[in-house]
């Protein structure tokens, strides 16, 4: 069964490096992802943990990082902590950031997710809230409110 | 399963105003020249009729018809690219547009399908529509776009 890709693209009003640092920033995140943040040596070959900011041992979503070329691109392997280490589980997220016309374009890809999943589901939903509201936070200082707590179990996505 | 694999753009994005304030930006000649590059929609929005997207310099760059019109929740528009042969050919795409109030916000979905196999009007709409977006949730929200000018590179090309 051939796997799903999820791409969302949006342009922002900063530099590459900010959004580079949106990424891994958990005073950031913490507004922006759903009172989550996002923690690893972000090097290759290293593990990543998103988080609940407020109790790190809520493991949100987890894997390790595949590319780490700040800041231009980021990819990672994902999955939900029950499923770390089942390969059939795990996809794959490239961040690429590119400068645009005095500001930034943010790629977000998605791939190699279980078609019809929750994960995929959780992720279509979840990406463009979470991007939109990053890129409220860096234009005008304050995220969107809705991604500024923590995500409940129905509605909101898995993982994202 | 048929039909679900046809040629097919979403986009999602939540902006910090009212459905008021975010129909009157699609829907406003003057508002829509400020986030669409220079270029504005030719309408009255009514259901039935005609509906075309013009270049700042005038030309038709897309046309159709208004399929739906229900202010300020749902526009759904009949939809033809005009300016390149290769992407006329492929006939009339189908444009809903849905705003939803959520969370002191609005959620705009942006849904973009072409009855065919494959297309590349699609494929040319899915560079664009990111950048309008991107271009009117910042406008709305700083009162100013991300993406200035009127022409982007490769604008006649990709949208």
């Amino acid at each position: 069964m051939s796997k799903a890709k999820f791409v969302y693209v949006i342009y922002i009003h900063t530099t590459a490096e900010k959004v580079w640092n949106a990424l891994i920033d958990p005073e950031m995140t913490r507004d922006y992802w759903g009172l989550a943040r996002n923690r690893s040596e972000w090097t290759p070959g290293s593990v990543w943990r998103h988080e609940d900011y407020e109790d790190a041992e809520r493991l949100l979503v987890t894997g390790s990082v595949l590319e780490s070329n700040r800041p231009r691109r980021l990819v990672l392997t994902w999955a939900h902590p029950d499923d770390a280490g089942d390969a059939a589980k795990t996809s794959r997220v490239s961040f690429d950031i590119d400068p645009f016309m005095d500001s930034v374009r943010l790629a977000v890809t998605h791939e190699e997710l279980e078609p019809d999943s929750a994960m995929l589901h959780g992720i279509s939903a979840g990406w463009p809230a979470v991007l939109s509201s990053m890129k409220t936070l860096l234009e005008t200082g304050a995220a969107r409110p809705m991604t500024q707590r923590r995500w409940g179990c129905d509605a909101q996505p898995r993982g994202v | 399963m048929p039909g679900q694999d046809k040629p097919k753009f979403v986009y999602v994005t939540f902006i910090r105003t009212t459905p008021e304030k975010l129909w009157s930006a699609l829907t406003n000649p003057d508002f829509t020249r400020r986030y669409w590059f220079g270029m504005h929609h030719e309408t009255d929005w009514k259901p039935g009729s005609s509906w075309r997207l013009l270049f700042a310099d005038g030309q038709v760059a897309d046309a159709g018809e208004i399929v739906e019109a229900d202010p300020p929740k749902l526009l759904v528009i009949k939809w033809r690219n005009e300016f390149k042969p290769e992407l006329k050919s492929e006939g009339y795409s189908r444009c809903a547009i849905e705003i939803e109030p959520v969370d002191g916000a609005v959620k705009l979905t942006i849904t973009h399908v072409m009855d065919r196999d494959e297309s590349k009007f699609i494929e040319a709409v899915s560079g664009g529509w990111p950048r309008i977006l991107s271009n009117l949730k910042s406008l709305l929200e700083t009162g100013d776009v991300v993406l200035k000018g009127r022409h982007l590179p490769g604008d006649h090309d990709e949208r």
